[in-house]
């Protein structure tokens, strides 16, 4: 124990590097051009924020912040899980409207299509 | 006194290893141009980072109650994070209107015989 | 209603009547103040002309805005009078705020003796590891009281805007239900085996940090945060007619209400006898157990089990209307 005390500069520098890499996953939220894009960012961003909080038990030597680690794995799972299905809904909800909006027009146009080829026979 | 400094050396050492996987993980979210090839080194800091940081602090803290603890954060991620991949590349299969420009697609031509 | 008495007997009777209306179903101004169509004008052109004429010269004249001296002159007032009263209003704020006391000046209130008070007697009176704790289950647990109570009233606003009472049929609470999540994916068995271990799993991980919300920073609150997220899980993989085997409108009405009653019965006298403290008769025990530190495992208790129960009712409420 007393050693990690000692050469604390290592624990503080990967500290530091894992919080750069956080921003980095940020920067793939804002950017990807897909909704999985960002969903997959942010589980990433859950996940280092993890091992930081475990690596900062380890620093200060309190034992309690390993449940807050347990809790940030459930509640990420937890959003990928609900996340998607709305997403899911939405988008097939979405499309199969369109679909009958252009169904619908489909068989107006054919209508008047039927309806001038009359008047052009009975012309 | 030779066995805390192996004990440190082992868990400095798995934790630079797991600092390693996430640096290769974001490079590879960064350097690939499909959501589904970026899930391949998402799903490697899931894993192997999480799973050497954790191995390298369980080490370190040595043997208390905190050690089982991590263990069981390590054992609820494992069996979390496939799931997260699974429904998100279902979300992915779904959405996406241009799959055939980026993946191959096998449909099951067994069905229509 | 009255095993001896008809219905309609009853129902003259003042104790009949106040409670079929009560329960919804008698209407005492029914009958009484409503509002009579006017005879309509006859067959005739004329008649039926004049009244046209006069329909729309009542509307001409109540949508001409422009000449009416009344509405000009309104709107004239409203927007000083607006302004005039929310000047008021700041200045009075401003005088009021001008009488504190200077920030960190020694005399202050918020710097007298009650926190070294806290820190230093904290474990011994109220026997818990965790000052936090002690502080908000024991010395000022009638604040808490007053957190739980407004986590009940968020409840009962999401549902009195949101439910849907209507059991079977069109427009209920089912068929919304089956029409928003009829697109979305259903019963996926990865996700239904993954949540069968897991949920579980997370209910006991929450109730173990409600109980032990006296040892190590946890608590009520962020354990029932914990079981309502299990919940989630187990609804968002099985649907709802599982979920509803064992968690039904009747069991959260039940659940919020024993709970916020235990802890009214418990920590409500504060209300009126101020600083002075009733023992209650559990012991304090050794600083340490899980069994120590008096009335804060009860309240714990009720409190994780009013947030859980909040959690869950907030998500099937905009999900589906209803539990």
């Amino acid at each position: 124990m007393e050693l990690i005390q000692q050469y604390s500069t290592i624990f503080h520098i990967i500290l530091v590097i894992l919080a750069v890499l956080t921003i980095c996953c940020l920067i793939r939220a804002v950017k990807g051009p897909s909704i999985a894009d960002r969903l997959v960012a942010v589980n990433m961003m859950g996940t280092i924020v993890m091992s930081v909080i475990a690596v900062l038990a380890l620093l200060i030597d309190e034992d309690y912040l390993v449940d807050i680690c347990l809790i940030y794995a459930m509640i990420s799972f937890l959003a990928v899980v609900v996340l998607t299905k709305v997403y899911t809904g939405v988008y097939i909800e979405h499309r199969a409207h369109q679909e009958e909006k252009r169904k619908q027009r489909e068989a107006e146009e054919e209508k008047t299509a039927e309806e001038k080829g009359k008047e052009c026979h009975g012309v | 006194m030779v066995f805390e400094w192996i004990r440190f050396i082992a868990g400095t050492g798995l934790l630079v290893i797991g600092v390693a996987a996430f640096l290769l993980e974001i490079l590879g979210v960064f350097k690939f141009r499909y959501v589904l090839n970026r899930m391949h080194a998402a799903a490697m800091g899931d894993t192997l980072g999480i799973g050497a940081v954790l191995a390298g602090l369980m080490i370190l803290f040595g043997f208390r109650f905190v050690t089982f603890k991590l263990a069981l954060v390590l054992v609820f991620l494992w069996c979390a994070s496939p799931v997260s991949s699974h429904l998100i590349s279902r979300l992915e299969c779904t959405i996406n209107e241009d799959l055939e420009k980026s993946c191959e697609i096998e449909t099951k031509k067994k069905r229509q015989e | 209603m009255s095993r001896r008495i008809p219905e309609n007997e009853y129902g003259k009777r003042p104790m009949g009547a106040f409670r079929q209306w009560m329960e919804g179903s008698r209407d005492p101004y029914a009958g009484n103040v409503e509002v009579r169509a006017h005879d309509m004008p006859g067959e005739s052109e004329e008649q039926l002309k004049k009244y046209q004429e006069e329909v729309f010269t009542v509307l001409r004249k109540a949508q001409d805005t422009a000449n009416n001296n009344q509405y000009t002159l309104f709107r004239k007032f409203y927007r000083v009078a607006a302004l005039l009263c929310c000047l008021t209003l700041t200045l009075l704020l401003f005088i009021t705020v001008a009488y504190l006391p200077p920030v960190g000046n020694a005399g202050n209130p918020a710097n007298n003796e009650v926190a070294a008070k806290y820190i230093e007697d904290g474990m011994q009176d109220t026997g818990a590891v965790n000052i936090v704790t002690g502080m908000i289950l024991d010395y000022r647990a009638f604040d808490t009281f007053g957190e739980s109570n407004v986590l009940f009233i968020a409840t009962c606003t999401v549902l009195i805007l949101m439910r849907n009472d209507k059991k079977k049929g069109k427009g209920s609470a089912e068929e919304e239900e089956r029409r928003d999540s009829f697109h979305e994916p259903k019963n996926d068995r990865i996700l239904q085996t993954v949540a069968m271990v897991l949920v579980p799993f997370i209910i006991l991980f929450g109730i173990y940090v409600i109980l032990n919300g006296h040892l190590s920073p946890g608590g009520g609150f962020s354990g029932g945060a914990i079981i309502g997220a299990g919940l989630i899980l187990y609804l968002n993989a099985f649907g709802f007619e599982k979920t509803e085997r064992f968690f039904t409108a009747k069991t959260y009405k039940w659940i919020s209400f024993l709970a916020l009653s235990f802890y009214c019965i418990a920590k409500s006298y504060s209300f009126y006898t101020g600083a002075h403290h009733l023992e209650s008769g559990i012991p304090l025990g050794t600083p340490g157990d899980i069994l120590s530190s008096g009335l804060i495992l009860p309240l714990n208790i009720c409190v994780g089990l009013v947030v859980a129960c909040t959690m869950y009712a907030f998500f099937a409420l905009f999900r589906k209307g209803g539990f």
